[in-house]
């Protein structure tokens, strides 16, 4: 069992924009060790920014981010991901002219104890998606928009990430394959790393998440656990049409 | 446990295995024992055309490894350029040449870092712009330099490489162009492919993995110019002279770039082939149509581009995919 080490990610007071433009004014969010939290919020809302910002980037203008203790807040991506943080970006952005398998060795390539580790995570990760062990050595640009998902949570989590930020998996994807997309993070969670999921699939989200944030021009408006809000009849105007 | 290990351990070989190292061996022997055939009365052009086919495929190769960050440059005749007047002026300061042919290299590379920082955030069409500009800049700064120093625009004459002896210039050439291919393996194989690749594909997606863009692409700036200024000190110590239209003209940053094309991009073998078949063509058509063979060689060009999009390295791996040699 290669169980991983979910840790603790603190955003505090985030601000943060592009150029003169501010996107966030006041965003905090705890994800704690080993926890699933989602993020939810309409276009625009800020939730892509949040996450480029606890990657490291885009540079926050104001508040804090903490990733297992480390002040992460003005350290560049390498150091970040070192840090033991995987990003699955929003659109996937796979690279499509190399196959399946080289897109996973590229994902611990990075990190001297996830290359240590790489042939075990990469059993790892063909084991909960068998699917990338089948097409291995096919151009991951071929592959269907679900297998593609997988591909990029795959090549997270070779980095062997203690948090992993997933950015709105559910984009182009069929209903049928958001399900198994979804039924993968919770897997991934089951094996103990921390999860920030940001989604526009505002039900499905808070079924699946311990706790959730509702975001509106770039401030936390509301949070809560997942049923809590679900429950929540502004929640359920805005967000689920109900 | 879906498939079973022993498949998986086999899909997860890296692509460079013995078998695709064989024609690339196969080159260096033929080109090894190319000078030590009987070439008859015309083996002093023969071996001049093999001598400048080696230093075209240092200049593709070192491209390649460029390129393959993603950095589509025209500032291959700065670097060649670099290392050539880097190498005449060294020399006249009295340096052995054993010494100052890397650190003509060494200054090309470090010169090329310079221009990998100022072009850092740059890609595409803008890039290849900066670094066209680059060579200009270059160019005009040799050229303008107090004739005592650098000859101005009638050139500097340089000391013919191991005096004269053409055999041994061609093996210089040769071993050189098998260091390039032993840093392209190396690069192929080691952290840099992957690193390289990633920020060719998605810059910001590399960033997000952990990929240190920046010190990535300047160390395949570093690689690629220093190689290339190899390239530029045997031009220099081959032809005895050099000036600056020449050394830095245009051309010498558009054939590195079609001839890896034509090879095969991002491989090692690939465009060293296809210097080898460019340059042979080349004179075999200018000995065929002695007028127009340009044209000829163009449409030739076109043609394959067309035709093998993957180069001749495609002719190769017909159906296969993913994973370049």
């Amino acid at each position: 069992m290669t169980a991983f080490q979910g840790q603790e990610l603190i955003i505090e007071n985030l601000a943060a924009g592009y150029g003169k433009i501010q996107v966030l004014w006041d965003v905090s969010v705890r994800v704690g060790p080993g926890e699933f939290v989602a993020m939810i919020g309409a276009n625009g809302a800020g939730k892509t920014t949040t996450l480029r910002a606890v990657s490291g980037v885009v540079r926050p203008t104001g508040g804090s981010i903490r990733l297992g203790g480390h002040d992460i807040t003005r350290a560049t991506p390498t150091q970040i991901v070192s840090l033991g943080l995987g990003h699955v970006p929003e659109g996937r952005e796979l690279f499509g002219l190399m196959t399946v398998r080289e897109n996973l060795e590229l994902g611990a390539a990075m990190r001297p104890e996830a290359r240590a580790k790489q042939a075990q995570t990469l059993d790892h990760v063909y084991s909960l998606f068998p699917r990338l062990a089948e097409r291995a050595g096919q151009l991951a640009g071929t592959l269907s928009g679900g297998e593609q998902q997988m591909v990029a949570v795959g090549r997270a989590l070779m980095g062997r990430p203690s948090v992993l930020v997933v950015d709105e998996p559910s984009l182009g994807l069929s209903p049928l394959m958001t399900q198994t997309v979804f039924g993968a993070l919770k897997a991934v969670h089951a094996e103990g790393v921390s999860v920030l999921l940001v989604e526009q699939n505002v039900g499905l989200s808070l079924k699946l998440a311990q706790r959730a944030y509702v975001l509106e021009n770039g401030e936390v408006v509301k949070e809560g656990t997942g049923e809590a809000l679900l429950a929540d009849p502004g929640v359920r105007e805005a967000y689920l049409a109900l | 446990m879906g498939t079973p290990a022993s498949k998986r351990q086999a899909a997860r070989k890296p692509d460079i295995t013995g078998i695709a190292l064989i024609p690339l061996a196969i080159f260096f022997v033929l080109a090894l024992v190319f000078p030590f055939l009987p070439l008859g009365d015309r083996g002093a052009f023969l071996l001049q055309i093999g001598f400048f086919t080696l230093v075209a495929g240092i200049m593709a190769l070192s491209w390649d490894i460029l390129a393959r960050s993603g950095q589509v440059s025209l500032a291959h005749a700065a670097f060649y350029g670099l290392g050539a007047y880097g190498y005449a002026l060294l020399l006249k300061t009295g340096m052995a040449w054993p010494l100052a042919m890397p650190l003509a290299a060494l200054g090309a590379g470090v010169i090329s870092l310079v221009l990998g920082a100022v072009t850092m955030r740059l890609s595409g069409m803008y890039f290849a712009i900066a670094t066209l500009a680059f060579t200009e800049v270059v160019r005009t700064v040799i050229q303008n330099l107090p004739e005592s120093v650098a000859g101005g625009a009638n050139g500097l004459l340089v000391p013919a490489l191991l005096g004269g002896n053409s055999r041994g210039q061609y093996l210089l050439a040769l071993a050189l162009l098998a260091l390039t291919a032993g840093v392209s393996l190396a690069v192929r194989t080691g952290r840099l492919h992957h690193a390289f690749a990633a920020i060719r594909q998605g810059e910001e997606t590399a960033r997000v993995l952990g990929v240190s863009t920046v010190r990535y692409k300047l160390a395949a700036f570093f690689i690629s110019s220093f190689l290339a200024a190899l390239a530029g000190v045997l031009y220099a110590g081959k032809t005895f002279f050099i000036s600056p239209l020449d050394t830095f003209s245009l051309a010498n940053s558009i054939a590195p770039l079609t001839t890896s094309i034509f090879g095969g991009l991002y491989t090692t073998l690939g465009p060293i082939l296809g210097a080898t078949v460019l340059r042979v063509a080349e004179e075999a058509l200018h000995n065929v149509v002695k007028n127009g063979y340009l044209v000829v060689y163009g449409l030739v060009l076109m043609l394959s581009i067309l035709w093998l999009p993957r180069g001749l390295m495609g002719l190769f791996r017909r159906g296969k995919h993913g994973g370049d040699v």
